[in-house]
């Protein structure tokens, strides 16, 4: 855990999560979660696939019963004030989808009337650019498009919170740029968004403080820049070995923290020593680094130094 | 209320948007009454006149009951359409109810449509007890559609529910007949037509058009098979 995670605010949290815990037969979806989501800010829950994201923001909309620990969303308790909690927060799930031949613009009119006080379809339609595509069935819809009506219903029904899983997940680059835009302008019109994703970009982009969720377990929990500053404190050097060499020898220095492999490169992190404790340690052993070189962080470093293990790698 | 209604309409508009699913459930058992009226059939072995329109009557629920219900709440299911809604306020049993009031209009229709179609025609007779007739057909359509429910129910794709409906569908059809009718099914399997949903209704229907009263066993038949269908789906009807 982070040493600059930031204080609990507990009058002001809109969502809090305490110890949560689920399991799916002998699978454990969530180990231990922990986390408060602030009113009016893109709260992101980046980690890779399988990290447990998805049960987590189920858990958090009463899709899921937790086996263990608390989930309150403003006060409520999600499993018991079902009716409340669907009115509170606005879904877009993923692998959600509607019928083929339902058109965008019967979509919205059928979800409106889902709720009591629901938002005016015709504007929801305009804001989000589907206006041209009100009569097209949701199967002739373009990804992005799809996306955008998936958002829309999530903001049908005037929520306090928009749950947004995978937003951008299949879509082309243009296309990942405009929803951005436009989950910014919803945050900006005063809805608080919870983010699932697994792209780094995306989350640091977006989001005002990042959830880095891995193996079912909170890593981290800070702004984007916090993330990467954390990450920076740490060196993280890569080069080839001509040779053989056992990682052991490499992790058992202090100046090490991690040893990974990515082909036939060696990725080590570690304190300042680091650079000149590997190499006095090669050289020691007769070999001579190829390719040496330190690099820049990122946040996918910032992830790496977190949980210890690379995050595309993760997702394989 | 109006949650159910709304359903009920943006549901209806997209029954009707399927092509491949109107023709099945409307068209075919047209057809069916259309080619056998042309053969003629003249009361000969026992058959009824009324065997041939309520075989299309029949035929035509039944598809809507074992096929076009399943495979439609089994598919919602499967794409997450359910799953969907269950995260608004709305409860889902509306949907439910609104693909049940769509199915029974649509199997209304059926009837209208074989009963139009065969007394304009094919000069067949109107059934000489109206009411009768319509308490058996109702019961049928019921029992049918709760089928539907149940395989919803017990199947997760709709791949699998029509493969589960094609495997209830000819055996029903055998049973009640249809190959078969009047005195040609064997005696020994006769109380299969009885109390099978499809022979039970398709019989209690001859009954009714007869100008007789339909027999107690085959509307209690429908009636035990609509009340343990819906039993039984609602124990194992899952939304995701």
């Amino acid at each position: 855990m982070p040493e600059n995670m930031p204080e609990n605010m507990p009058e002001n949290d809109l969502v809090v999560v305490t110890d949560l815990r689920k399991t799916y037969g002998a699978t454990v979806a969530v180990e231990d979660v922990s986390l408060t989501v602030h009113p009016g800010e893109i709260f992101g829950i980046l980690g890779p696939n399988g990290a447990g994201k998805t049960t987590t923001v189920e858990s958090i909309a009463g899709l899921r019963t937790p086996d263990g620990g608390t989930v309150r969303v403003d006060g409520l308790d999600p499993r018991k004030h079902r009716t409340e909690i669907t009115s509170l927060i606005g879904v877009q799930l993923q692998a959600s989808e509607l019928p083929d031949r339902l058109k965008a613009w019967e979509a919205l009119e059928l979800y409106a009337s889902f709720y009591p006080s629901p938002a005016d379809p015709a504007d929801l339609l305009e804001r989000l650019g589907l206006t041209k595509v009100r009569n097209t069935a949701f199967a002739k819809l373009s990804g992005g498009q799809k996306q955008r009506l998936s958002i829309a219903l999530a903001l049908i029904g005037n929520p306090k919170i928009a749950i947004l899983d995978e937003l951008t997940t299949g879509l082309d680059p243009q296309a990942r740029r405009d929803t951005w835009e436009l989950v910014k302008q919803i945050r900006d019109s005063g809805v608080t968004i919870i983010l699932v994703t697994h792209f780094m970009e995306e989350a640091e982009y977006l989001c005002d403080r990042i959830a880095i969720i891995d193996a079912g377990r909170v890593v981290a929990l800070d702004t984007p820049a916090g993330l990467v500053e954390a990450a920076r404190s740490e060196q993280r050097i890569t080069f080839r070995v001509p040779g053989e060499l056992d990682d052991a020898i490499l992790k058992a220095l202090p100046a090490v923290n991690s040893v990974q492999r990515e082909g036939d490169r060696m990725v080590v992190t570690g304190n300042d020593d680091l650079l000149v404790a590997v190499v006095t340690e090669l050289s020691g052993r007769g070999l001579a680094p190829v390719g040496l070189h330190t690099e820049q962080t990122t946040l996918d470093d910032a992830f790496l130094a977190l949980a210890g293990r690379n995050f595309e790698g993760a997702e394989r | 209320m109006s949650q159910t209604l709304t359903l009920t309409r943006i549901e209806s508009k997209l029954f009707l948007r399927e092509w491949a699913g109107l023709f099945f459930v409307f068209v075919l058992p047209l057809g069916l009454l259309t080619i056998f009226s042309l053969l003629g059939n003249d009361g000969s072995d026992g058959v009824p006149v009324s065997f041939l329109p309520t075989m299309a009557i029949g035929i035509g629920v039944g598809i809507l009951g074992m096929a076009t219900l399943p495979m439609l709440l089994a598919g919602y299911r499967e794409k997450g359409v359910l799953r969907r809604m269950s995260t608004t306020p709305v409860r889902p049993v509306k949907l439910l109810i609104a693909q049940l009031l769509l199915h029974l209009a649509a199997a209304v229709v059926v009837i209208a449509l074989i009963l139009g179609v065969g007394t304009l025609v094919f000069d067949a007779h109107l059934p000489s007890s109206p009411l009768p007739f319509a308490l058996a057909a109702l019961l049928y359509c019921v029992a049918q559609l709760s089928i539907g429910v149940l395989i919803a129910g017990l199947v997760s794709t709709a791949k699998g529910a029509s493969i589960v409906g094609n495997i209830l569908f000819f055996p029903s059809m055998f049973f009640a007949g249809v190959w078969t009718p009047g005195d040609l099914m064997p005696e020994s399997i006769r109380w299969l037509r009885d109390i099978t949903p499809m022979g039970a209704g398709m019989t209690s229907m001859q009954d009714a058009w007869a100008g007789s009263r339909p027999g107690l066993t085959h509307l209690v038949a429908m009636l035990v098979v609509t009340v343990g269908c819906i039993g039984l789906a609602a124990r194992f009807f899952r939304w995701e």
